[in-house]
């Protein structure tokens, strides 16, 4: 992936560890669309996203020693604080699944609201993937991924057994791979 | 482990895109530390969540940046350290929250050991209190079935008392009935020849025609053998039942049948529930009843 790379993936995190308020910035610049998409995707509230974005980047550089890259690359550990954080500020407003879903509905991604497209799939459009999903797809995958709903909840909010919550979001997953690797 | 089918089976999906439970989450970790294979597959797959959350990429208001920024800076001092949420702030150097990147443990292991302790102890006096209730509600009923046969021994030996006293007691009336009755006739049977020392004393009322004996020195007869008496009425002798010989019977007074008429009393050896002609050849002892 080309992201104008001025650092390396270890200088990156040799920087974080050193405090370079310079390899800071190129964080925000480069990683901050994609969590404050994460973000305002699981809040579906932007006022309350920028407020947690915050929070995710003074994580990213309070637990930078933290980062063990035997698990994965540093923007997928910037990419699952980013999520847990949200799901946390979510979970602890205390929203009704209901509630839940029906942010779904409303989502602003699917109405078209304002965003920046990452350069990166460019090639693909965003709306061009997501139609290859079905809306049950979609539904399961923010559900999961965005709301951090347990598949048991998501079986008993769509009235659907465990079993086939469990078969469906693998495909969907799946699926959503094989659209982004075409 | 068959790794290709590991791989195949959508587990690692789910774990990257962080759908399993902390624990499951914890196997598939070490699955990839041990398979390059599997942390191969997993990479691939971040690579694809990572796309795919690029769809919903969102350039954030401007002014956050600038804002971190003064943040980070002036963190280490207490102006800045006010500014940072509540849960970053020093000197919580550990985060309340482990994300799935990195767990952080702090002390919870401690506190969790002591729990176990707390719990160890808890069931173990439990288990303790069971073994003690047990014990004692054996060692109560033991006592109680003990207690209900010392009752029931008691009851028995106060029926047996009453009904002996009761018995004593209607001797004791014959006795006094025999002694204060005129009409009763007292005949003293002596043994002779080989029975010679053998007494026996009979009773007779001629009115009511009761018999009743005292077998005051007579020894036990043989084996199979009873003593009876007969009434000797007009040369002829009469049953008047058997009777018991013995040391022990010798204070008893044993009632016999009743004889209507008799001028004399005879004691003969028989077998065992006497028999309806007397032996002659076995007559131990008679007497005649003085006019």
């Amino acid at each position: 992936m080309d992201y104008h790379v001025t650092y390396t993936e270890a200088e990156l995190v040799q920087g974080l560890h050193a405090r370079d308020q310079k390899v800071f910035s190129f964080l925000y610049d480069h990683y901050s669309p994609a969590l404050y998409g994460v973000v305002v995707k699981v809040l579906n509230d932007h006022a309350q996203a920028v407020d947690v974005l915050q929070d995710v980047f003074l994580k990213i550089w309070r637990y930078a020693d933290q980062y063990n890259e035997d698990k994965g690359r540093l923007f997928t550990w910037m990419l699952n604080i980013a999520r847990n954080t949200a799901i946390d500020v979510l979970r602890s407003k205390a929203y009704k699944l209901e509630q839940k879903i029906q942010n779904i509905t409303d989502d602003v991604h699917l109405n078209g609201g304002p965003l920046t497209v990452y350069q990166s799939i460019d090639h693909l459009g965003f709306s061009k993937v997501l139609d290859k999903l079905t809306k049950e797809q979609r539904t399961l995958i923010d559900l999961a991924y965005y709301k951090g709903c347990t598949q048991e909840e998501i079986s008993r909010a769509l009235d659907i057994p465990l079993g086939t919550v469990k078969t469906r979001l693998r495909n969907a997953i799946i699926q959503l791979r094989n659209i982004l690797n075409k | 482990m068959d790794v290709q089918r590991y791989i195949s089976s959508g587990i690692l999906e789910s774990y990257v895109f962080g759908l399993l439970p902390d624990a499951e989450q914890n196997e598939v970790e070490t699955v990839v530390a041990q398979y390059p294979q599997v942390k191969a597959a997993v990479q691939e797959l971040q690579l694809d969540r990572e796309r795919f959350v690029q769809l919903y990429a969102m350039a954030p208001p401007a002014g956050i940046k600038d804002r971190l920024l003064d943040i980070i800076r002036e963190e280490e001092t207490p102006a800045g350290n006010v500014l940072l949420p509540e849960e970053l702030r020093a000197p919580s150097a550990a985060p309340a929250r482990a994300t799935p990147v990195k767990r952080i443990n702090g002390h919870k292991p401690s506190t969790e050991k002591i729990w176990k302790y707390i719990a160890a102890a808890i069931i173990a006096l439990f288990l303790g209190s069971v073994i003690l209730n047990f014990f004692f509600f054996s060692r109560s009923t033991d006592y109680k079935s003990r207690y209900q046969s010392l009752v029931a021994a008691k009851e028995k030996l106060d029926a047996q008392k009453e009904s002996q006293s009761l018995t004593a007691h209607t001797e004791l009336q014959k006795e006094l009935d025999m002694l204060k009755d005129p009409a009763f006739k007292w005949i003293k049977l002596e043994g002779f020849g080989a029975n010679a020392g053998q007494i026996v004393t009979v009773c007779w009322n001629p009115v009511s025609h009761a018999v009743f004996l005292m077998a005051q020195a007579l020894p036990m007869p043989p084996a199979g053998k009873q003593y009876q008496l007969w009434a000797i009425r007009n040369k002829k002798l009469v049953d008047a039942g058997v009777f018991h010989g013995g040391a022990q019977m010798a204070q008893k007074i044993q009632s016999m049948k009743p004889a209507e008429a008799a001028e004399g009393f005879a004691i003969t050896l028989e077998n065992e529930g006497g028999s309806a002609l007397p032996t002659m050849d076995q007559l131990q002892l008679s007497a005649k009843v003085q006019k």
